[in-house]
């Protein structure tokens, strides 16, 4: 079990990693597709497979293609890059404030009081989360942001139909 | 070494930290909605660790998982149909040269 | 794979109680892995559905090219290969000899990393969308409860590979051929999913193996298939037509066909790695058909089938035919339908396919609850009929006429 930890870890640091520092926007998205796999891999190894295969059928059958059109249609068909980025100020400002973060959070994470509160191991309990479970808390105690969620998402694709529609009408 | 909750929160806070890095330092607006896709999964990654290691017999955070991930999925929707329509206005994805609100 | 781990756990009384060669195979067990520690027994009960998927699949697939252009030929009124052995049956290893042998070229200006990759993750996805397929009564290669969904999650990821063929190869054809082909798998796949959940709510689980056995028992163990029930019917239908539009068979074959933007993403790809992108379709095909199979035609279920030895024959032998006569449908279908449109093609996903496959839906939830027998089934009947006459009234575009056939005489 620790030896799955440790290595889906490496490839989801690693990916993580390349995704937001390689030049190429396609093998961004490759790696951060990586990165996808590796989280899934984690839910499978916590026991919440269905989350582990929910997780790779939004964002690595949705968003990822969703990035991969969103690039491809975004992109001078000619077959040029476009301008390379280079290592800049934006760089050091974005990895500092990240370094903060991180440094805070462990920080945090290790202090005496928490650790005490964190548990060592694993619950005793082993308990796969039956899917037939989840879908009755769906619809039984949370059926509300359920019904909210069904009208964000009805909301979110309308709106993003409009905003990315050519606007034919008004050149006429 | 037992694998402890301890891990998994370094971990996300890790994972948190090289999202949050990338979108702020790239300039392609496409690469930083991916960061931001990074820190999304690394919040939603503790919320399972903690279910994992304390709350094993509620599902609550399975649940607040699946909404959260569909609210990115959402999320990520509407943020690229907006990187099209700047596109066809800029002719490029550059968050530098999209300075001026005019237009 | 629990199945082979148990058989080999008792493998000793198991063998001995088939009459006749019982004794004698008994005592080879016993000579080969009669004091094995345990991980061994583990080991092998992992390898044999590996190397069982490995090898019959793409044995399937191979035969089923052949099958493919002899029935396409028949088809055409023309006779398919024949020069290669008797009956054309060596065709698939003189097909395979050639591809492998031909050259590989890749653009100057491809990104090689994404060519390279790209074959690769067409074909991961498909051969693993096999191990949730039950072949016989308890013979999976692994049984997951999210067995299904694990199904549909593999076939998403599959998505990948059109990008990444289209994108690496540098070419502006194959990038509107790429565009072209994941918008018209991602649109197919929502009904697809939708239909499939309709046969999830009728079992209870998501398990494939719950989902074969849920259909046994009954008339010669046929009368309990989803497909003889109304919205198994309909969920049937929807299911196929997803299946073959997310496998670009025709008639929706554009990403692929000839007639279309050059052949799509897989222009510039030749040799070992064009054959790596048919095998990774061929074998989608022919995993959705085995998903068909045991969502709703009963699995392996046929008369004679059950638990036991005999009955677990039996049903090997059912699962097979059945996955054969769906492939014979697809074949047939793709010699006799011409191809849709694009725009016809993404019409007909959002606004026919997508609403029938919510009304399926209604259906089931309809059939659950109505607990007398025959109006539920003419109620869900007429619900399913009423909205399908109501879809295509409400998404026919243009008054099609009747058609007056002029002949030559």
């Amino acid at each position: 079990m620790e030896i799955a930890f440790w290595i889906l870890s490496a490839i989801t640091v690693m990916g993580a990693i390349m995704a937001i520092s390689l030049r190429n926007v396609m093998h961004c998205l490759l790696s951060l597709i990586l990165f996808f796999f590796g989280i899934a891999g984690h839910y499978f190894l916590l026991h919440a497979e269905f989350l582990g295969a929910v997780q790779i059928l939004i964002y690595i059958g949705a968003v990822a293609v969703l990035i991969a059109l969103a690039t491809m249609l975004t992109r001078h068909i000619t077959g040029e890059e476009g301008p390379r980025e280079v290592l800049g100020g934006k760089w050091w400002a974005g990895m500092g404030t990240a370094a903060i973060i991180a440094g805070l959070l462990w920080a945090i994470i290790r202090k005496d009081a928490l650790a005490r509160l964190l548990p060592t191991e694993a619950a005793n309990i082993s308990y796969t989360a039956l899917v037939g479970d989840i879908g009755r808390a769906l619809v039984a105690d949370w059926v509300v942001p359920l019904e909210a969620m069904a009208v964000l998402l009805t909301a979110a694709l309308i709106g993003a139909v409009v905003i990315a529609l050519e606007e034919v009408i008004r050149k006429r | 070494m037992n694998v402890s909750l301890e891990h998994y929160l370094m971990l996300t806070a890790f994972v948190f930290a090289i999202g949050l890095c990338g979108a702020l330092s790239r300039k392609n607006a496409i690469i930083v909605l991916m960061g931001i896709e990074i820190m999304f999964n690394a919040g939603i990654l503790n919320f399972v660790a903690f279910w994992h290691y304390k709350y094993f017999v509620s599902l609550t955070a399975q649940v607040f998982a699946i909404f959260a991930i569909s609210i990115a999925a959402a999320e990520s929707a509407v943020g690229l149909a907006l990187v099209i329509a700047v596109y066809r206005h800029y002719r490029s994805v550059d968050l530098d040269e999209m300075r001026s609100l005019k237009g | 794979m629990d199945t082979v781990y148990q058989f080999l756990q008792h493998a000793e009384e198991v063998l001995r109680g088939i009459p006749l060669v019982g004794g004698l195979l008994a005592r080879l067990y016993h000579a080969l892995l009669g004091g094995a520690p345990e991980w061994v027994l583990l080991a092998i009960s992992i390898a044999v559905p590996i190397l069982f998927v490995v090898s019959v699949f793409p044995g399937i697939f191979a035969y089923t090219t052949l099958v493919e252009r002899k029935a396409l030929g028949r088809i055409q009124n023309r006779i398919g290969p024949n020069r290669v052995g008797r009956w054309g049956l060596l065709q698939p290893i003189a097909d395979g000899v050639k591809l492998l042998t031909k050259e590989d070229i890749v653009p100057r200006s491809a990104d090689k990393f994404v060519h390279f990759l790209a074959p690769v993750a067409a074909v991961i996805p498909s051969v693993l969308l096999f191990s949730v397929v039950p072949i016989g009564a308890g013979l999976v290669p692994v049984d997951l409860n999210i067995g299904l969904l694990f199904a549909f999650a593999i076939s998403t990821a599959s998505v990948l590979a059109l990008f990444m063929g289209g994108w690496a190869s540098r070419n502006k054809f194959s990038l509107l051929g790429a565009m072209r082909a994941v918008a018209q798998v991602i649109s197919y796949e929502v009904p697809m999913v939708l239909a499939a959940v309709a046969v999830v709510m009728a079992v209870g689980s998501l398990s494939t193996l719950a989902i074969a056995r849920a259909q046994s028992g009954g008339i010669l163990n046929v009368s309990h298939w989803f497909v003889f029930r109304p919205w198994g019917f309909v969920g049937f239908v929807l299911f196929t037509i997803g299946a073959m539009a997310e496998s670009a068979r025709t008639p929706f074959d554009i990403p692929e066909a000839e007639s279309e933007i050059i052949a799509g993403y897989h222009t510039e790809y030749s040799g070992f790695k064009f054959a790596l992108f048919q095998l990774g379709e061929y074998l989608a095909s022919i995993a959705m058909a085995g998903i068909t199979v045991t969502m709703f035609l009963g699995g392996y279920n046929g008369p004679g089938s059950g638990p036991g030895f005999f009955g677990g024959l039996i049903s090997v032998f059912w699962f097979f035919s059945k996955l054969g006569c769906m492939i014979v449908l697809t074949i047939w279908i793709r010699g006799t339908w011409p191809r849709v449109r694009v725009d016809q093609l993404m019409s007909f996903a959002w606004k026919i396919l997508l609403p029938m496959s919510i009304v399926n839906i209604v259906a089931v939830a309809m059939w659950h609850y109505i607990t007398i027998r025959p109006i539920a089934w003419i109620g869900t009947t007429l619900w399913l009929v009423l909205w399908f006459v109501t879809l295509n009234k409400l998404a026919a575009t243009e008054k099609i006429e009747k058609r007056e056939y002029r002949y030559a005489s």
